[in-house]
């Protein structure tokens, strides 16, 4: 039973109490009840506010379901996941790979971490331009973007965590007999494992503000666009279904890492569960 | 015949403050094959720069250090370390750790069938056979120190340096720890290097309990134990030539505190 529920009734506030206590029991009824009380709460406010403003849920369902339909949602979505998924898949590589070579070889890091640092601190937005120069307005500008949006997180806190490793494990495993190589084995690397999917949960989030940014802002395909375009044609109804498939999108891939934790981390996650 | 041998070893610290801070002195010691000997003293009077020395983590400033007559440089396959910390891989099973010990030993990272046997029968030694597959956090502190143990035995070491292995742990799991490690011994018949602070371990456990002066580190006295074995089957700590030890060591420590 969580904290929140015990002081609610400890406070008894009469019917509520055993309501709330059975919630807190429930994560379904718990999120059962938050997304009800959402859309009733949206359903009041869009009832109480000029349509140009904020459409009824109704009507963002209706639009939902006929994007849908008519391929355009489909479409556009897919549009969106493909440069996505390879900007970040390059990412996870290089930025882990990197990382872990900075983190391990600090001379390696001495020369190349005040490029990384300049590279890091432009502003990503700032690079869109330049990329529209060398690869024009293509997919190769979105993955490229993609790419540097979300290199820099995961290269940093892998680098963080390679350097993490506790010396007192690494003088045990010296006790042992351990050579450098068994030693990178079998402490150094398990121990930057956690910051790998760290890094990853940062990354997918820069990822995909990346995509949705640069197909927003320049190249006018997939999800992005549709922002724009129904955006500016303020068909609002329409413009909701989009910000839904990023959403699931966004918990998607959220509960994707949250199972890498537990695959690839079990002494930290079961620690806790 | 010596296993382990200091001669004349030396070693000292640079303070935070620039001044070079003298932990060991002249320490001169020999232990015979096969004994078990404890190392007590004040905090501070070098007992564990000794232990890390001895299994060549660190370099002594000057001196010998000799393993079977042999000079030692560096960490020897000959030996095993036991840590209060224990330092065990929070990733790896409790069978994954016992098996780095010989993996480590012998620079493979597979195991040959019999070396996977020997892991196993290791565990078991120590009582934890059927926690193969656990994670430490799992376990208890005092299983969590079985599993040191075992990673130290399963390499059959001839000399085995153990760094108050049991200071953690509460009062109850040390006795039985303490029982087990006797017997253990008794089996096993390596040579023992034992520190710790607590002067009836000690004596319970050793053949022979060197003090040791506060620093510079130096040997102040060297108590032969010459209480009867095996001492897990009466009462050792009853006896009058218990009592007789344990006063003679706590007034030659008393003066260094």
């Amino acid at each position: 039973m969580t904290q929140s529920s015990i002081a609610l009734e400890r406070n008894g506030k009469g019917g509520a109490r055993s309501l709330v206590a059975l919630a807190a029991r429930s994560y379904w009824v718990m999120s059962a009840l938050s997304a009800v009380g959402f859309l009733v709460l949206w359903q009041v406010i869009s009832m109480n506010v000029p349509p140009i403003i904020l459409p009824t849920p109704q009507k963002v369902i209706v639009a939902f379901v006929e994007l849908t339909s008519s391929g355009e949602l489909v479409k556009a979505t897919l549009e969106t996941i493909w440069p996505f998924a390879v900007g970040l898949a390059l990412a996870f590589v290089v930025g882990t790979g990197l990382g872990l070579l900075l983190g391990i070889f600090t001379p390696v890091a001495k020369v190349l971490d005040p490029y990384i640092f300049v590279f890091w601190s432009i502003p990503n937005i700032a690079w869109l331009p330049l990329f529209i120069a060398w690869f024009g307005v293509d997919n190769a500008t979105l993955i490229v973007f993609v790419f540097v949006s979300a290199v820099f997180p995961q290269l940093l806190t892998v680098e963080a965590g390679a350097k993490e490793a506790d010396s007192f494990l690494v003088e045990v495993a010296r006790s042992l007999g351990g050579t450098k190589r068994e030693i990178l084995h079998a402490v150094v690397l398990p121990s930057a494992l956690p910051y790998v999917v760290a890094g990853l949960r940062i990354a997918v989030g820069r990822a995909l503000v990346g995509i949705i940014v640069g197909q927003l802002l320049i190249v006018a395909t997939g999800i992005g666009y549709m922002f724009q375009f129904y955006g500016e044609t303020l068909s609002l109804a329409k413009y909701f279904a989009p910000l839904i498939v990023v959403a699931v999108l966004a918990i998607a891939l959220n509960r994707a890492v949250n199972w890498a934790e537990r695959v690839l981390i079990p002494w930290k996650t079961r620690a806790f569960a | 015949m010596p296993a382990l041998e200091f001669v004349k070893v030396r070693k000292s610290y640079e303070s935070p403050a620039g001044e070079r801070l003298l932990a060991l002195d002249d320490f001169t010691l020999t232990v015979e094959r096969g004994r078990f000997v404890t190392v007590v003293g004040p905090s501070g009077c070098g007992k564990t720069t000794l232990l890390r020395m001895a299994g060549g983590l660190i370099p002594s400033d000057s001196g010998e250090i000799r393993l079977d007559g042999v000079a030692l440089e560096s960490p020897s396959p000959k030996m095993s370390m036991v840590f209060q910390g224990i330092g065990l891989m929070p990733w790896k099973t409790i069978g994954d750790n016992v098996a780095l010990g010989v993996q480590m030993q012998v620079h493979r990272p597979r195991l040959t069938a019999d070396e996977a046997q020997l892991v196993r029968a290791t565990l078991e030694l120590v009582g934890l056979k059927g926690f193969e597959r656990y994670y430490p956090y799992q376990l208890s502190g005092g299983m969590q120190q079985r599993v040191g143990l075992a990673r130290a035995l399963v390499r059959q070491p001839e000399i085995l340096l153990m760094d108050e292995p049991f200071g953690a742990l509460d009062a109850q799991t040390r006795a039985v720890l303490q029982d087990e490690l006797l017997s253990l011994w008794a089996r096993v018949k390596s040579t023992v290097l034992f520190i710790t602070h607590d002067l009836d371990e000690a004596i319970y456990l050793s053949d022979m309990v060197v003090i040791m002066g506060r620093r510079p580190g130096r040997i102040k006295q060297v108590l032969p134990v010459n209480l009867r074995r095996p001492r897990t089957g009466y009462d050792v700590r009853a006896e009058p030539e218990f009592a007789r030890l344990r006063s003679i060591a706590w007034q030659s420590i008393k003066e260094e505190l």
